[in-house]
C-alpha cells in the first residue's frame, strides 16, 4: 500500500490535478465487538477518480470498515484520516470532511420534496424565509449531473428506490462531497436501473470524487471498480487493480480456498412423510397437492412471488389455510397450528430469518433450544445440563463458530445464525424438515457448509422440503422440482430431465 | 521466532472473544449497580441534609411504604416483558380493596375466603385483559385503559365511594408481624421478588416470557403457545394487583375505592427505571426492585426534608426524568466505553 500518486496526478491537466491523489486513508484499523473482533489491522486507501470495490463474505467486516470510515464508529486502534487530517469518529465531523454514505436503505424524509431533502438543513432563506425559487435553482443544478429527469417538486415519498439513491448522490455533490461510500447500492435496484447507476457512478469518478463501493455480486464489481479491496474475517486480504483479478481469483481472496459444488445423493426414497392435497389459500395458493418422501429433497421452484413462501407457511401453520388438507406421516393437522406440525414432527426454517426465526435479545443457546423447551425443562425448571446438550451437538454436527452459547445470537454471522436456527429443528429430529430459501443473505463458505447440511439430513432419511431461488442451488440439490406459478403447480421435474431452462420455462410460461 | 506472531495473530480473535465474555458479564453487573450507585449517592446526601434519614425506624418506613408498589411492579414486569403494558392496576388494587373488607363485613364471608375472592378478581380481570389483547386484538394500551375506567367503577359502586371500615383485625395483625425484627410485609415483598426472579430465568415460563416479547413471530413458529403465555403473564399482573390492594387495606385500616389513582404510572416508572424495555423481551426483576426503590427514596426525601406537598408531583417527575435520563447515558455511553476496554484485544502493550 502506500503507493504515492503524485506522479500520476502530474501527467494530468489543472482540472485533473486531484485524480488518484489518496483521499481517505484507514491506517491498520482494528474494531471488536462482542464476540467477535470484526476489523483486524485493516488497511485501505481510497483514491480520487478512483472506484474501489470492497468485496468479502458477510461477516467479512465491510460494514464495519465503512461505518469507521463514515464517522459511526471510532477504532480501537489504527486511525482514519481524510486529505492527511485525523477523522474525528463523528458522523457530522465525517459528513463535514466530505465523507458522504449511500445507505442500503435511503435516508430521505418522506414527506418533503426531492429539492428540501436535497439541501436538507441548508435550505437557502432571503430575509430569513425560505426561498423556494432559490432551493428549486439550486436542487436543479445538481440534479442535472446525476438525474436530469427527475422533478425536484416530486415528493421522496413518491420516488422509486433508484430515485431515491440518486437522490442521496445528488445530495452529497451538492455537500461537495469528496468520497462517496456506496453500501451495496444495487440491490434494491432492476437491472436498467443499476445500469444507469454505473452511468453516473462513472460520470463522478470523472469529476474527482474517491468512491467507495461494496456488494456482493462480482459481476458488479467488475463493471464498476478500479481496484478491489478483500476482506476476509475482518482481515484484510488484498487491493489489487481490477484490471489483473478475475472472477475466480476474487472468489479465492473471499473465502481463502476454492468452493466445491454440493450435490444430492439420490438414495431411494422412503415412505410419503409430507402429503398435501388441494391446498388452497384464497389469493395465494390454489388447489396445490404434492407428497414429499423419506430421504428425498423435493424443492419449490419458481419466481418470487409464485406463492412457494406461502406454500410452506400453510403447511406449517404459520399461516391459515381454507381448504384441502396436510398430513404429516398419515396425521392430519389442523390450519395454522404451528405447535401442532412441529409436534407431528416437522422442522421449520423460515424465510426472514431475523423476523421469524430469532429471538435477538436472547443468546446463542436461549435461541438453539427455543424449540426444545418442553425437553430442556422435564419439570418446568430449565435444565442447564439438559441445554448444553442439545447446544453441544449443534456445535458439533452443525460447526456454530461462536466466541460462546452465552453470546447475544445478534453477534453471529449470518451463516452462524442459520445454523443455529437449523439445530434447534434438528434436535427435535424432525421427519420433515422445510428449509425456505436457507442459504439467502449468507456468505459463499457458509452456503456451501449449509447445503451439505441439507444433502446429509436427507441422507440420513429426512423428508426435505426446500423453497429456493437461486438455480444453481435448485439444480445441485433437488431430487424432484415443483415449479410453482401464481399460487399453482405449473409442473414438476425430476433429477434426470432437470435443467434451468426448463424450470425457468415452466416459472414463466407454465 | 519469525512463526510466533503468526500463531499469535490466528488465536487473537479467540482470546478477544473470551475476554469479551467477561467483560459482557462485567457490564451486566455495572447496569445492576448503576441504579444502586444512583440510589447510593441520593441516600448519602440525604443522610447529610437528614440526620433521620439513616436511622432504622426511617429505613424501615421507607421500604415499608415501598412495599406495595414492589409488588405491583413485579406483576407489571411480566406484562411489560411481552411487550404489553397493564393500566388497570390501580384499579385492580382499590376493588380488591373494598373487596377484601366488604366481603367479610357485608356477606359475613370468612377473612381467607374475602382474601382468596379478592386476589381472585384480580387474576379474573387480568385473564380477561389478556384475552382482550390476544384474542380481540385491541391494544394492550386501551384494552387496559378501559379496564381501568371499568374497575374504578365497579369500586365506587361497590362502597358506594364511602371508606369501608372496620377492617379485619388479620390484615392489621398481618401487617404488623414481624419475622427476625423486619416487617413480615417487606420480608414477603422480597420473597415474590425472588420469586419472579426465579421464574423468569429459570423456568419453562420464563424463558416464553422473554421469547415472547423479544420476537412474537419467532416464539410461536418456534411452538411457544405465545397467546397464552401473554394471557398468564397479564393474570399475574392482575393476581399482584389485588394482592397490593390488600396491603393498601392494611395500611389504610378501610377498603378504599379511590386508593391506587395513578399508582399505574408510578408503577411503570418503576418498571422502566430498573431496566425493562418497553419493547418487551429485555429486563430484570432486581433492577425493577431498584426502581422501586429509587421512587421510594425521593418520596421519603420529600418527606424528610419538608418539602411543601404541592411540590411533591414535580419534584417525582424529575427524578423520574433524570433517573431515565442517566439510565440511557448508561446505556449508551458507559457501556460503549466498557465493551471498548474489555474487547480491545490490543490493549496489551505491542512490541
Amino acid at each position: 500500500m502506500g503507493v504515492s500518486a503524485s506522479a500520476t496526478a502530474e501527467i494530468g491537466g489543472a482540472g485533473e490535478a486531484d485524480q488518484h491523489k489518496v483521499v481517505l486513508v484507514a491506517d491498520r484499523v482494528s474494531k471488536a465487538f462482542p464476540g467477535v473482533l470484526a476489523l483486524d489491522e485493516v488497511s485501505l486507501e481510497v483514491r480520487s477518480g478512483e472506484v474501489n470495490a470492497l468485496v468479502g463474505e458477510n461477516g467479512a467486516g465491510k460494514s464495519t470498515l465503512i461505518k469507521l470510515m463514515a464517522g459511526f464508529y471510532a477504532p480501537d486502534s489504527g486511525e482514519i484520516r481524510i486529505g492527511g487530517q485525523l477523522l474525528r469518529p463523528d458522523p457530522a465531523a465525517a459528513h463535514e470532511a466530505g465523507i458522504a454514505t449511500i445507505h442500503q436503505d435511503h435516508h430521505l424524509i418522506p414527506s418533503m420534496t426531492v429539492a428540501e431533502n436535497l439541501l436538507l438543513g441548508r435550505w437557502p432563506t432571503r430575509f430569513g424565509v425560505l426561498s423556494r425559487a432559490s432551493m428549486l435553482r439550486q436542487a436543479e443544478t445538481v440534479l442535472d449531473q446525476v438525474a436530469p429527469n427527475l422533478s425536484p417538486r416530486k415528493l421522496a415519498r413518491q420516488l422509486s428506490p433508484a430515485e431515491s439513491q440518486l437522490v442521496e448522490i445528488a445530495r452529497a455533490l451538492a455537500e461537495n462531497s469528496r468520497v462517496l461510500i456506496m453500501d451495496e447500492p444495487t440491490t434494491s435496484l432492476s437491472g436498467r436501473e443499476v445500469d444507469a447507476l454505473f452511468d453516473t457512478v462513472s460520470r463522478l469518478k470523472a469529476h474527482g470524487l474517491a468512491i467507495v463501493f461494496v456488494s456482493h455480486w462480482l459481476e458488479e464489481v467488475f463493471a464498476i471498480a478500479d481496484r478491489v479491496t478483500v476482506l476476509r474475517d475482518g482481515r484484510f486480504v488484498g487491493s489489487k487493480p481490477a484490471a489483473e483479478l478475475d472472477h475466480d481469483a476474487v472468489i479465492r481472496m473471499m473465502v481463502g480456498r476454492d468452493v466445491e459444488e454440493v450435490t444430492t445423493q439420490s438414495v431411494a426414497p422412503g415412505p410419503v412423510v409430507l402429503k398435501v392435497e388441494g391446498l388452497s389459500r384464497a389469493g395465494v395458493i390454489d388447489n396445490v397437492s404434492f407428497e414429499v418422501r423419506a430421504g428425498e429433497i423435493v424443492t419449490l421452484a419458481g419466481l418470487v412471488g409464485a406463492g412457494r413462501s406461502e406454500v410452506v407457511n400453510a403447511i406449517f401453520g404459520a399461516d391459515p389455510f381454507d381448504a384441502g388438507s396436510v398430513s404429516v406421516g398419515g396425521v392430519a393437522l389442523p390450519p395454522g397450528d404451528p405447535t401442532a406440525a412441529m409436534q407431528a414432527g416437522i422442522g421449520y426454517i423460515p424465510e426472514d430469518r431475523r423476523r421469524q426465526a430469532l429471538v435477538a435479545s436472547m443468546s446463542v443457546r436461549s435461541n438453539a433450544t427455543l424449540a426444545m423447551l418442553k425437553a430442556v425443562s422435564p419439570q418446568w425448571l430449565i435444565r442447564p445440563a439438559l441445554e448444553d446438550r442439545i447446544m453441544d451437538k449443534a456445535v458439533r454436527t452443525l460447526s456454530v463458530r461462536m466466541a460462546s452459547a452465552d453470546v447475544p445470537i445478534a453477534t453471529l454471522s449470518g451463516g452462524n445464525q442459520q445454523k443455529v436456527v437449523i439445530a434447534r429443528w434438528l434436535a427435535r429430529e424432525p421427519k420433515l424438515l422445510i428449509l425456505d430459501e436457507p442459504t439467502k443473505g449468507i456468505d459463499v463458505g457458509a452456503k456451501a457448509e449449509i447445503s451439505e447440511i441439507i444433502v446429509r439430513l436427507a441422507a440420513e432419511g429426512r423428508a426435505i422440503l426446500l423453497v429456493s431461488s437461486e438455480l444453481p442451488e435448485v439444480l445441485a440439490l433437488s431430487d424432484r422440482v415443483l415449479v410453482m406459478r401464481a399460487g399453482r403447480i405449473a409442473g414438476e421435474i425430476d433429477r434426470a430431465s432437470l435443467t434451468a431452462e426448463r424450470v425457468m420455462t415452466l416459472a414463466t410460461i407454465g | 521466532m519469525n512463526v510466533k506472531p503468526e500463531l499469535d495473530k490466528s488465536i487473537r480473535p479467540l482470546r478477544a472473544a473470551r475476554k469479551n465474555n467477561g467483560g459482557t458479564a462485567a457490564i451486566e453487573v455495572v447496569q445492576d449497580l448503576g441504579l444502586l450507585i444512583v440510589i447510593a449517592i441520593g441516600a448519602i446526601v440525604l443522610s447529610v441534609f437528614s440526620p433521620v434519614f439513616l436511622s432504622r425506624l426511617n429505613i424501615e418506613n421507607l421500604l415499608f411504604s415501598s412495599t406495595i408498589i414492589a409488588v405491583i411492579a413485579i406483576g407489571e414486569s411480566f406484562v411489560i416483558l411481552v411487550a404489553g403494558i397493564d393500566l388497570s392496576v390501580g384499579a385492580v388494587l382499590a376493588l380488591s380493596s373494598v373487596l377484601s373488607v366488604g366481603l367479610v363485613n357485608d356477606f359475613g364471608a370468612p377473612v381467607p375466603v374475602a382474601v382468596i375472592a379478592s386476589l381472585g378478581v384480580g387474576a379474573l380481570i387480568g385473564l380477561i385483559n389478556g384475552l382482550n389483547v390476544t384474542l380481540t386484538k385491541i391494544p394492550a394500551l386501551i384494552a387496559t385503559l378501559a379496564m381501568l375506567t371499568v374497575t374504578r367503577g365497579l369500586a365506587f359502586i361497590y362502597s358506594g365511594g364511602q371508606n369501608i371500615a372496620p377492617v379485619p383485625d388479620f390484615y392489621v395483625t398481618v401487617q404488623a408481624t414481624r419475622l427476625f425484627g423486619v416487617p413480615i410485609i417487606i420480608l414477603l415483598t422480597l420473597g415474590l421478588g425472588v420469586l419472579a426472579h426465579f421464574v423468569l430465568t429459570k423456568t419453562r415460563f420464563g424463558r416464553s416470557v422473554y421469547a415472547t416479547g423479544g420476537n412474537p413471530v419467532a416464539a410461536r413458529l418456534a411452538g411457544i403457545r405465545t397467546n397464552r403465555v401473554i394471557v398468564i403473564a397479564y393474570t399475574i399482573s392482575g393476581v399482584m394487583a389485588a394482592l397490593g390492594g390488600l396491603m393498601i387495606t392494611a395500611r389504610l385500616e378501610a377498603g378504599a375505592a379511590t386508593a391506587g389513582q395513578g399508582t399505574e404510572l408510578t408503577v411503570i416508572s418503576a418498571v422502566v427505571i430498573g431496566g425493562v424495555s418497553l419493547f418487551g423481551g429485555e429486563g430484570k426483576i432486581a433492577g425493577v426492585l431498584l426502581g422501586v426503590l429509587l421512587l421510594g427514596l425521593v418520596q421519603n426525601a420529600i418527606n424528610l426534608l419538608n418539602v411543601p406537598p404541592n411540590y411533591d408531583y414535580v419534584v417525582s417527575g424529575l427524578v423520574i426524568a433524570v433517573a431515565a435520563a442517566l439510565d440511557v447515558y448508561r446505556r449508551n455511553y458507559l457501556e460503549v466505553g466498557l465493551r471498548r476496554r474489555a474487547n480491545n484485544p490490543k490493549f496489551e502493550p505491542r512490541k
